[in-house]
């Protein structure tokens, strides 16, 4: 799976599902990328829910670029 | 790591299912009454039936819609913990339907007791709806342009409710208030302080997600809300007793700013990164030509004091404004809404390693475009009636159609939820013997 997922050009949930399924296969000390236009927080619920961590920050061109990785 | 902003307090998914799955039975009953009582609906604007039809679409359609998505929108896109919004959905959605309802009968039997009944009951709600909703929205730590509108949108909710009340009071009594600046008043702040910055608030968030479409202009984002509320503010000046000759240009400054607002969601969505094009954007679209064509017969009628003068002008600001902007607003959106709602749901109950169902089985595309015909044809001959009043019952007829079918491809969508859950359940594996 790739470790980079660019859904600033994919309607939800489709940012989502990638995300469900590279989280599924994603080794822990691995990091999983977003790149989204928008603060994904259903995401942010799931990860929470799952023992995840995340770092945000917000680019000029108002990308979120959103670093996961395993608790 | 991200600020310490809770989304864990999103609401069971019957919250904001009952209002969405009650509001379009209140668009079937305005489109039946509309039928029924044919032309003398559309002769004057303070016809009984032309009352009656207003508030079914105003209270029971918009507001009833408006609810559930805020219920929604709050807690898991605002960040807003709204206090047991299972109790507040159990309380405050009967006394909608109920006070809808009286409303709607006292009208039609201009009966004081029921006015006075549907302004305590409504008025009650609403303010327990407001106080829990606002609450929620000041102790959030999200900051931005759509908790900005949607504070104001609650604040706009709040006095559009207490005019009600007071009309509700003055129509059951003898009061001798000015009925008449008062009611303008009053839906000034519904459509403009309530409708339109709730409208705005949750486009700023929905649009570019949903569409695909750059952000909003931060300039519009973070100026549309205060300057609309200084628009109410002049505007409510009228009540003080006095008719002030720029009253006239108040008006035409409110609708410039829908207008605005219009303008720039259309040309946004000009500029989408993907030229997809589904039932919410197209039902967006003809809310924003709507919300333009407005300002334009505003502007029409100040040229000409004729059109302005004449009995059905009204009606036809009215078809605009409500089926016109705001039912095909809030038929676009919940078409987003609702699948989306179903997919994270059912996502929740699955867990991580296993995806639910193509948002695009909850609601057949077939069925969405269908219904979108039938709307806009419903807005196109409701419009015609106001220049050939003989169609009106046929509009009606189109529009209770219309809002029968949403219901129906809303249902259907619920149902889809039920059904995979209850398969779920039976697929999981029981208790150990």
């Amino acid at each position: 799976m790739p470790r980079v997922i660019d859904g600033r050009e994919l309607q939800p949930p489709e940012p989502l599902e990638l995300a469900l399924m590279a989280l599924d296969t994603l080794p822990d000390d691995d990091e999983l990328t977003m790149l989204l236009y928008c603060q994904p927080h259903p995401l942010f619920d799931i990860l929470r829910r799952n023992g995840y961590r995340w770092t945000e920050t917000i680019q000029d061109d108002g990308t979120h670029e959103i670093r996961i990785r395993k608790a | 790591m991200h600020p310490n902003l809770s989304f864990e307090q999103a609401p069971p998914i019957t919250v904001p299912y009952r209002f969405f799955l009650t509001a379009p039975l209140f668009g079937v009953v305005a489109g039946l009454l509309l039928a029924w009582l044919g032309e003398s609906a559309v002769a004057s604007r303070w016809s009984s039936g032309a009352l009656a039809l207003t508030h079914l679409l105003a209270v029971g359609f918009m507001l009833q819609a408006m609810t559930g998505a805020v219920m929604q929108f709050v807690p898991v896109a605002a960040g807003g913990n709204v206090w047991r919004p299972g109790l507040v959905a159990h309380i405050v959605h009967p006394a909608l339907v109920i006070g809808a309802g009286a409303l709607v009968v006292a009208f039609l039997v201009q009966e004081g007791l029921l006015f006075r009944l549907a302004g305590v009951i409504l008025a009650t709600a609403i303010v327990f709806l407001v106080l829990v909703v606002g609450t929620a929205l000041l102790r959030t730590p999200a900051r931005g342009a759509t908790i900005l509108s949607m504070r104001v949108a609650i604040f706009g909710l709040a006095v559009t409710a207490l005019l009600g009340a007071t009309l509700a009071e003055g129509l059951a009594g003898e009061a001798s208030w000015p009925l008449l600046e008062l009611a303008n008043v009053h839906a000034g702040w519904g459509l403009g302080g309530w409708g339109l910055l709730l409208l705005a608030g949750v486009s700023y968030y929905v649009v570019p997600m949903f569409q695909l479409t750059p952000p909003y202009p931060a300039r519009l984002a973070r100026w549309l809300a205060p300057i609309l509320l200084a628009i109410l503010m002049l505007w409510s000046l009228q009540v003080g007793g006095w008719s002030p000759a720029w009253e006239q240009w108040v008006w035409l400054a409110g609708l410039t700013v829908g207008a605005g607002f219009a303008g720039v969601t259309l040309w946004l969505q000009q500029r989408r990164r993907r030229r997809v094009s589904d039932p919410t954007l197209l039902f967006f679209r003809g809310a924003m030509l709507c919300m333009i064509g407005l300002l334009l017969s505003a502007v029409v009628m100040t040229m000409f004091p004729a059109v302005a003068e004449h009995p059905r002008t009204p009606y036809w600001l009215g078809v605009l404004v409500l089926p016109g902007v705001f039912v095909s607003a809030i038929n676009g959106m919940l078409y987003k809404i609702v699948p989306f709602l179903n997919w994270l749901h059912l996502q929740r109950l699955m867990g991580l390693g296993m995806l639910p169902p193509n948002m695009k089985e909850m609601i057949a595309e077939r069925a969405m475009v269908a219904q979108m015909r039938v709307h806009f044809a419903a807005v196109i001959l409701l419009l015609a009636g106001a220049i050939m009043p003989e169609l009106a019952r046929l509009a009606g007829i189109v529009f209770a159609a219309s809002c029968a079918m949403l219901g129906w491809n809303l249902i259907q969508a619920a149902r889809f939820f039920r059904n995979f859950k209850d398969r779920m359940r039976a697929a999981a594996p029981g208790p150990a013997p």
